[in-house]
């Protein structure tokens, strides 16, 4: 009986122990974490959409749709969403900025793990400038006889993209 | 001094050494070498020479670094600095030959013990090699003739169909090797995303006319591996002094014919173009050269036609469902690895065994 | 054994990764740039100094019979201070290591070294050898990352080395990269110690 208590005791205390600091250094780095977090975002906003002052969610029931973006003294200038689409080998999230017009003012890749040296390339801006005055309605890589020109040994990875914004802004037109 | 050299049998030797072998290996990559130069011109023979001669300087210098007996005249580095040439685009930078010979001889061959004790094909460890690292030389710079007539028809129409007639020209020189085009097509169909006259492109490639410019070498694709006929020239000296034994060339061919006749077709099962995925690609080329390599392939019989099997199924996987349009090269250095395995579990019957009786 | 000696065998003689190849799958995964590395080395580093000092003064108090689950406890708590930490100090870093930084917890390093040395020896002594294993877990990692960053980029710490003409050899960053570097250098480290010994 002895030699079943002491261990339990010994395990329990250091589980305690170790909880009890990592709460405390949780508390101390969650809201720094958050912080960063939001900087990021806030960061990719004002990347696709130069112009913007601040910025102010949208949403749904549930979740945040889009951002509108407006200038310092309150007119809209534009609109931002994110979209999602599985690449070769990864996830790839951009960030799409749109003009009043509903145009393509930038857009940004804010995370992928695609390919070295190719499909990662599509957070470079040489490739991510060409979508910029783009009706997102129809862009098109140009394999698929459009002119959003791929990167080189990429194609699956331009089309993640491209055709991610078009989905994506599809689905929210109406609400534009 | 040695004047009485005792050795033990057998006594009688027959004049078959890796010297002979080798060198003849080369003469019969020759015609196939010459089909290149006929179809893409001079470069194609200079790609061959670096690729060759970055071979053997590597094997001659790492094997005087390491005070190894120099055997570069046994001319297995020729062999491989001219297979692994065969396996690039024509096109291709002139370093990449280069870089890849040095890296096939080096960490493909030398490291391990050199000729003999190489687990998988060095020329094709290095061209992997060289896929993995500039995938973008080594996927462009297809066809020198863009007068080339089987290429340059058939991707125009594919794309003038899909994009429906006004796009730009598609770019032939990074455009596809028949394969390639076949792959995306099939892609798209499947997908549904193309129209029926994707289909008839299709079927176009793999009609018979289309198949005689495959058989010929009248196509894109690379170095070596674009005719056909040359290649079957060549293989036909080496079936004939018995370098190399049908079981793992037929093995091979005939899965690949089987398998993708039942599932490359796009008219559901068992509608597959076999001779189109015979003559195209590296099939001929990896089959008859690459996959019969002594070292690296089985020993045992049955185990040379399990050998070509595999290789057959593997390729036809990543033909149909793969991310890459050929993959002749990858299933030859798969099945390469699985040769010691294969060679255990296929020991051939001594003379005399009789199989123990049941108790 | 004299106490600097504890912390220099980490370094070659026993180093972590060449010589016992231990901890090869964080080597292999995050050893693409030597920022990743250093990065990477420093955070083993940290854990590894730590779960040693504090296994070796808890080891009289541990009973031998649950001394796993209770060094997995010391050590995973090590681990998730440095993950928050560098999530809220150095953000772009906790990215780019991802899922490698709570992975320190299984690199068996720092389990072997807490069973194999500090739960038998002083907290000084056991300070050190974390430490000198965690300074050539940290070398290791920094000198295959080098390699790889270097042919794989043309760059070592994001300073361009190689003219930008330079077409990288994107296979040096990829995963079988990693494995024919740490097999070159395994090698060749081990060509070294037998000439040593040779010689000796």
């Amino acid at each position: 009986m002895k030699d079943f208590i002491r261990p339990t005791l010994v395990l329990l205390i250091i589980c305690v122990i170790s909880g009890a600091i990592l709460a405390f250094i949780y508390q101390q780095t969650a809201p720094l974490i958050a912080e960063n977090k939001l900087k990021a975002e806030e960061a990719a906003r004002r990347l696709v959409l130069p112009d913007a002052e601040f910025f102010k969610p949208v949403s749904d029931s549930s979740e945040v749709l889009y951002y509108e973006g407006y200038s310092a003294d309150s007119t809209l200038v534009g609109y931002i969403f994110s979209c999602v689409q599985y690449g070769y080998s990864s996830d790839v999230k951009t960030i799409v900025g749109l003009t009043p017009e509903l145009m393509i003012s930038a857009i940004t890749v804010v995370s992928q793990a695609e390919t070295p040296g190719l499909g990662a390339n599509c957070t470079k801006d040489d490739f991510t400038a060409q979508f910029t005055g783009k009706n997102p309605d129809n862009i098109y890589v140009d394999k698929d006889g459009g002119d959003i020109q791929s990167l080189t040994g990429a194609t699956i990875t331009t089309r993640a993209v491209t055709n991610a914004i078009r989905d994506a802004f599809q689905k929210l037109q109406d609400r534009l | 001094m040695n004047l009485v050299n005792v050795s033990s049998s057998p006594h009688l030797h027959e004049q078959v050494n890796v010297r002979r072998v080798m060198w003849t290996v080369v003469i019969a990559l020759l015609p196939a070498l010459i089909a290149a130069y006929l179809f893409f011109g001079w470069r194609s023979i200079l790609i061959t020479i670096l690729g060759v001669v970055a071979a053997v300087g590597t094997e001659a210098l790492v094997q005087f670094l390491t005070k190894r007996p120099i055997t570069i005249s046994d001319g297995s580095a020729v062999v491989t600095g001219m297979l692994l040439a065969f396996n690039l685009p024509p096109l291709t930078p002139w370093w990449i030959p280069v870089v890849g010979s040095i890296f096939a001889i080096t960490i493909g061959k030398q490291i391990f013990g050199g000729l003999g004790y190489n687990p998988v094909n060095p020329a094709l460890l290095g061209r992997a090699f060289l896929m993995a690292s500039w995938p973008i030389q080594m996927t462009t710079g297809w066809a020198t003739k863009l007068a080339n007539a089987g290429v340059a028809t058939v991707s125009g129409l594919k794309q003038t169909l899909i994009t429906g007639g006004n796009a730009q020209l598609q770019n032939l020189i990074t455009s596809a090797t028949p394969l390639n085009l076949a792959q995306q097509i099939r892609g798209d169909i499947v997908a549904g995303t193309a129209g029926d006259s994707a289909r008839t492109i299709f079927h176009q490639l793999s009609s018979l006319d289309y198949i005689k410019e495959l058989f010929w070498g009248n196509i894109g694709g690379c170095i070596g591996e674009v005719s056909a006929a040359a290649l079957i020239l060549g293989a036909a000296i080496l079936v004939y002094k018995h370098y190399i034994e049908w079981r793992i060339p037929i093995g091979y061919i005939g899965t690949v014919a089987f398998l993708s006749w039942m599932v490359g077709g796009i008219d559901g099962l068992f509608s597959g173009p076999i001779l189109f995925h015979i003559f195209s690609g590296g099939l001929i080329l990896g089959a008859f050269f690459m996959a019969t390599d002594m070292v690296t392939s089985p020993v045992t019989k049955n185990g040379r036609l399990i050998f070509g099997i595999g290789c057959g199924l593997l390729t036809v996987v990543i033909r149909t469902w793969g991310g890459y349009p050929e993959g002749v090269s990858y299933s030859i250095l798969i099945m390469n690895i699985a040769t010691p395995l294969i060679d255990k579990l296929t020991p051939q019957k001594t003379f005399g065994y009789r199989k123990k009786s049941n108790k | 054994m004299k106490a600097i000696q504890e912390f220099t065998k980490g370094i070659i003689k026993e180093n972590p990764v060449f010589v016992m190849a231990l901890g090869l799958c964080p080597v292999l995964a995050v050893s693409t740039s030597v920022q990743n590395a250093i990065g990477m080395g420093a955070a083993a580093t940290f854990v590894l100094v730590c779960s040693n000092i504090f296994i070796s003064l808890l080891k009289n108090f541990i009973p031998s019979k649950v001394r796993i689950p209770c060094y997995i406890l010391v050590i995973a708590s090590f681990v998730t201070i440095v993950d928050m930490a560098m999530e809220a100090y150095v953000p772009p870093l906790h990215k780019s290591l991802g899922i490698f930084i709570p992975l320190i917890v299984v690199n068996c390093i720092i389990l072997g070294r807490a069973e194999a040395f500090a739960s038998k020896n002083g907290v000084f002594k056991s300070m050190l050898d974390g430490l000198g294993m965690g300074v050539g877990f940290m070398l290791a990692i920094i000198v295959i990352a080098s390699i790889r960053e270097f042919l794989g980029v043309g760059t070592i710490l994001d300073i361009r080395i190689l003219p930008a003409s330079y077409k990288p050899m994107i296979a040096a960053i990829l995963p079988p990269g990693a494995f024919i570097t740490i097999g070159l250098l395994m090698g060749l480290l081990s060509i070294l110690q037998n000439k040593k010994k040779s010689k000796a």
